[in-house]
């Protein structure tokens, strides 16, 4: 939307969004104002009838809504959810780099197949999602679209619980735009992840300028 | 809020749970305008095509990706549409040797296909509403803002070819943005 309204070059327009939108509530309503303008350009421009083929074609593509989805089929939803995602301008590649497929993918197909164990929970966390198979030991902490932290700077993750110190668990580490880590805990504990943006030399003592928290 | 979100909100909640009559309303009323934009983008009925299917293949894919807290429905859907047609544009060179009358705001008589389309109320209620607020721009903003939308040229594209300042470019880009947003708030209330 950036893009397509200021006329920006794309690397500009993503390092924009990446480096200064999230921290400018400026910036930020200005955003949700244009993207409101993107959407009423659209009727201006005025309708055309799309053909006749074009609703037959996707109800012949409109899977079975089934809640128990295989990882392969929920991956191409994330892989939806990737293109929906760029619609705030984020930078998202629409595909995976051959050269880092095969891990990402066989992380995320993990990550997806703890999301489809009956009971998972799926929390979203800002851009990301964190999934969590019942009693299991691990999370998955897995976005598409995430903006590469600033130079200098890592994402980092906490786990925080009612009357105890927060936890570090470790990094989110962005690549082709997408974010993913797997974090051992206690799975009897009742606590929240944080995410939060913060120097790369700096020790992990306490939860610093925190980037997403788990939505209400 | 407009009937037409409240609608919109309501059929949204039942895409989320397959509801495909859902997914078939929300087509009936966005299809139209969604292909519109596409075309007028792209010049290319395939091209324009491939827009609207594949925003609408995520909708159904995808529905949890709209949020009701960050605005109507049809701010989300037809953003997207926008952005995937802006980016087919920049990605398919040869779009760029399009006629000037696809871009243009006021689509000449002979073609404005709109007659021929029964839109929704709120759908035809909406563009009589964007239009009005379209004609309070002064032409140099309406046009630069025509070639960044309509045309998905970048702001040096449209520097080069009026023959102004980059500039210049995005303080006009800018103030029509903002007044057209006033005006469609005014709108709103």
């Amino acid at each position: 939307m950036l893009r397509s309204l200021s006329g920006a070059d794309a690397a500009e327009a993503d390092r924009l969004l990446a480096d200064h939108v999230p921290g400018c509530s400026v910036c930020r309503e200005t955003l949700a104002g244009l993207q409101s303008l993107s959407a009423d350009l659209a009727f201006a421009g005025g309708s055309v009838a799309p053909p006749e083929t074009l609703l037959p074609r996707l109800h012949r593509e409109l899977e079975p809504v089934d809640r128990r989805r295989n990882p392969v089929q929920l991956f191409a939803v994330a892989a939806g959810v990737v293109a929906v995602v760029g619609l705030a301008g984020l930078a998202v590649s629409q595909g995976m780099r051959a050269s880092h497929s095969r891990a990402r993918i066989a992380d995320i197909t993990e990550a997806l197949n703890a999301a489809s164990e009956p009971g998972a929970s799926i929390t979203p966390v800002g851009p990301a999602r964190e999934i969590a198979a019942p009693g299991s030991e691990v999370i998955y902490v897995y976005g598409a679209g995430v903006p590469v932290p600033p130079p200098g700077r890592q994402y980092r993750i906490w786990l925080v619980a009612p009357g105890r110190s927060a936890t570090f668990l470790g990094e989110l580490v962005v690549e082709d735009g997408v974010a993913f880590a797997r974090l051992s805990i206690d799975p009897s504990l009742v606590a929240q992840i944080l995410i939060t943006l913060e120097p790369s030399d700096s020790a992990p003592r306490t939860p610093g300028e925190v980037a997403w928290r788990p939505a209400a | 809020m407009r009937d037409g979100d409240r609608e919109d909100l309501e059929l949204h909640r039942r895409l989320t749970g397959g509801d495909r009559e859902a997914f078939d309303a929300l087509y009936r009323r966005y299809a139209p305008p969604a292909y519109g934009l596409a075309y007028r983008l792209t010049a290319q009925p395939v091209l324009a095509q491939d827009v609207v299917h594949d925003a609408f293949l995520a909708l159904w894919r995808a529905p949890e990706a709209y949020d009701p807290a960050r605005g109507p429905f049809r701010t989300f859907f037809l953003s997207l549409v926008h952005h995937r047609a802006v980016d087919t544009v920049r990605r398919e060179e040869r779009l760029r040797k399009r006629q000037e009358r696809v871009a243009n705001l006021e689509p000449s008589h002979d073609e404005d296909v709109a007659e021929d389309v029964v839109d929704d109320e709120f759908v035809a209620a909406r563009r009589v509403e964007v239009r009005a607020a379209l004609t309070t721009l002064p032409p140099e903003q309406r046009r630069v803002l025509e070639m960044a939308y309509f045309e998905g040229k970048t702001q040096v594209h449209i520097a080069e070819e009026l023959g102004i300042p980059i500039g210049t470019v995005k303080t006009r880009t800018l103030a029509a943005m903002r007044k057209l947003r006033r005006a469609l708030t005014e709108e709103d209330l």
